[in-house]
């Protein structure tokens, strides 16, 4: 992309007519794994000339149709499109972002879960009499809902630092900020703790600190199974579908290819509980699909 | 699925239909100018140019041969599909809201705005479907509603009866030959205008859609309300799925109202009920505003909605719509398959 010079306004009239003379040719290259390239220059609004670097696969896709369809794809464009080349216009037509829609019963009930209505609230008053205990915190809650399920290891690997610190309604009642449970030496409450050592506790080496990166760090990496030898023509669709048959799966992820959109041949699959991790890690592991045996293992965390 | 983004409408949409076979698709604006797609890549097939207002309505007949158009410039416009070529404009005392051909294309309706003292109608012309031949200027029909203008109106199976929602929330059945009022029912909330009125495919039954936050399926003979779909938000639109048994509804608050609403932002959805039990069993985002208008392929395979924001999203349908039923649905499939094997 290059601007061009600056120039008065009074002079665009004149710009406009040497326009399409100076620009290069378009290019066409044939790609070795079978996709072709297409670069192209213009003009756009400002005057500025644009390359626009396209990477194509050609795939042949035989579909029979009514006669009258198919006479009426032969159509010359007319109107505002009569200048528009076969095939969609870029500036009328795009892609939009992948929407994923299933329909479903408990569509409602789902949707509810996710944003935190009025009746998340009614539902925590409900398990209150029902002596639900977190795994995690000992808090009043399934350990699938614990605010720390994804910072805290569960109490019996943990050591529960912030039982013992007397502190674990206040962990229950869901209070933000990972860091306030567990302060060293369990001194002043306000006091500052850097990142590395909060959620250390006292107990030397339980549970790491707080790592920076986000959600992708916080990740419950021990519910995630690694799956290779995936053909390159899944999709995360059919994945799902195999897997969910052990158990709430909460995360697909299928690497593909960013050119080409063909899966890389290796997938994750994160569950809400371990136990059926582990049960879909020993089915799966060995399954045809696609002309492929799948290779299913536990992830291991990244480095 | 990953929708298709039509963007060739500078404003915001007031109507999206399909042809019969369902690889056509036309949208109009309120820009000037109606559009023609091919509905499986998005290409724009053309534009149909010539109204001098805002375009309400757009329907094409049949065999895909013309379509008809009603504008703020207070004409119906008929243009040939394949060239975008203007065939016949008919002039009209205010706007048309509505046109729609009946089953073989030759009668077109249209639904005429009440304004500067003219009553809301119902006119009827005699189409001939082939672009060459001369189109007479006569209206075969005039219904002149007095109590409530019409907003939204269509023809039952065999052209037998005119069925028209009205602005005060009832359905009107009018004889289609005579123009005769054979009943009015009022369905929707008293002083709720109904927006939409969409056919299923042989014309037995019809959707409309309303400001009071339902929809309701309502048989063309007798006008009974067979099913009531409850929503939470006023509606824009309504169309039934052919091939699955749901219905689409789709429409928002108005934008001049959101700012003005506490409820959580948008509600731009479309809506997915089940035709039958009348359960939302999904939605589908993806607009800034109002949906204003919906509409569901013929074959069955996508639906395509257009909104306030200007754009036409075209959907086509992923296997797990195919794929979802109830209970009931999937015990009869497996007990007709059983039987089918003895």
């Amino acid at each position: 992309m290059a601007a061009q010079a600056k120039h008065d306004w009074a002079d665009d009239d004149d710009l406009d007519e040497l326009t399409t003379a100076d620009l290069p040719p378009p290019q066409k290259i044939q790609n070795k794994d079978g996709s072709t390239t297409i670069i192209e220059y213009r003009y756009n609004d400002q005057n500025q000339k644009v390359k626009t670097t396209r990477r194509i696969r050609y795939i042949t896709h035989r579909e029979v149709v009514n006669p009258r369809v198919a006479e009426r794809k032969a159509w010359v464009k007319f109107g505002q499109s009569a200048k528009d080349g076969a095939g969609p216009a870029p500036d009328t037509t795009s892609v939009g972002e992948n929407i994923i829609f299933r329909p479903s019963i408990n569509w409602r009930k789902d949707a509810k879960d996710e944003s935190k209505d009025p009746n998340a609230q009614a539902m925590k008053d409900k398990l209150k009499d029902k002596k639900v205990k977190c795994r995690i915190c000992n808090g009043e809650h399934f350990t699938a809902r614990c605010p720390y399920k994804d910072t805290m290891a569960p109490i019996g690997e943990a050591a529960g630092a912030d039982v013992a610190a007397g502190m674990g309604d206040d962990a229950g009642a869901g209070g933000a900020g990972p860091g306030g449970a567990g302060a060293p030496g369990a001194g002043k409450k306000g006091s500052y703790v850097p990142p590395a050592l909060r959620g250390a506790g006292g107990a030397a080496g339980a549970g790491a600190g707080e790592r920076m990166g986000g959600k992708y760090g916080e990740r419950d990496d021990l519910a995630t199974l690694r799956v290779t030898n995936v053909s390159e023509m899944a999709e995360e669709n059919e994945l799902r579908d195999m897997f969910e048959r052990f158990g709430r799966v909460t995360r697909v992820f299928l690497a593909k290819d960013r050119d080409t959109g063909l899966a890389k041949g290796f997938a994750f699959i994160s569950f809400a509980d371990r136990g059926d991790a582990v049960k879909a890690c020993a089915k799966m592991d060995g399954f045809g699909f696609r002309h492929l045996i799948l290779r299913v293992e536990f992830a291991k965390k990244a480095a | 699925m990953r929708p298709i983004l039509l963007s060739g409408h500078e404003r915001a949409l007031t109507q999206v239909k399909y042809n019969r076979e369902g690889d056509l698709l036309f949208s109009t604006a309120k820009d000037q100018h109606i559009c023609a797609w091919f509905a499986h890549n998005g290409e724009r097939l053309g534009t149909y140019q010539g109204h001098q207002g805002a375009i309400w309505t757009v329907d094409v007949d049949p065999t895909s041969t013309i379509i008809a158009s009603g504008s703020a410039d207070n004409t119906i416009r008929l243009w040939e599909v394949k060239t975008g070529k203007l065939l016949k404009t008919w002039d009209f005392p205010t706007a048309v809201k509505r046109v729609e051909f009946n089953e073989d294309g030759t009668k077109l309706l249209g639904v005429t705005e009440k304004r500067m003292g003219h009553l809301g109608t119902i006119v009827v012309l005699d189409i001939k479907v082939d672009p060459d031949a001369e189109q007479s200027d006569e209206k075969v029909l005039t219904i002149v509603c007095e109590e409530s203008k019409a907003t939204v109106a269509g023809w039952s199976y065999l052209s037998k009866y005119i069925i028209a929602g009205h602005e005060d929330g009832s359905v009107s059945q009018y004889d289609g030959k005579t123009g005769d009022l054979i009943y009015n029912v009022n369905v929707h909330e008293l002083g709720s205008p109904i927006t939409d009125l969409q056919w299923n495919q042989d014309r037995t039954y019809f959707i409309t859609a309303s400001k009071d936050k339902s929809a309701k399926l309502i048989t063309a003979k007798e006008l009974e309300v067979l099913k009531t779909y409850v929503a939470d938000t006023p509606l824009n639109s309504a169309a039934i799925t052919p091939k699955k048994e749901y219905v689409i509804l789709g429409g928002g608050q108005a934008a001049m109202d959101v700012t003005t609403t506490s409820a959580r932002q948008g509600k731009f959805e479309a809506r997915f009920y089940h035709k039958i039990f009348e359960e939302e069993i999904g939605r589908v985002r993806g607009h800034f505003g109002p949906l204003n208008t919906v509409a569901a392929d013929p074959t069955g395979k996508g639906y395509a909605s257009g909104g306030e924001d200007g754009y036409v999203r075209v959907h086509q349908f992923d296997k797990g719509y195919f794929d979802f039923n109830y209970e009931v649905e999937r015990e009869r499939l497996n007990r007709l398959a059983a039987q089918g094997g003895k």
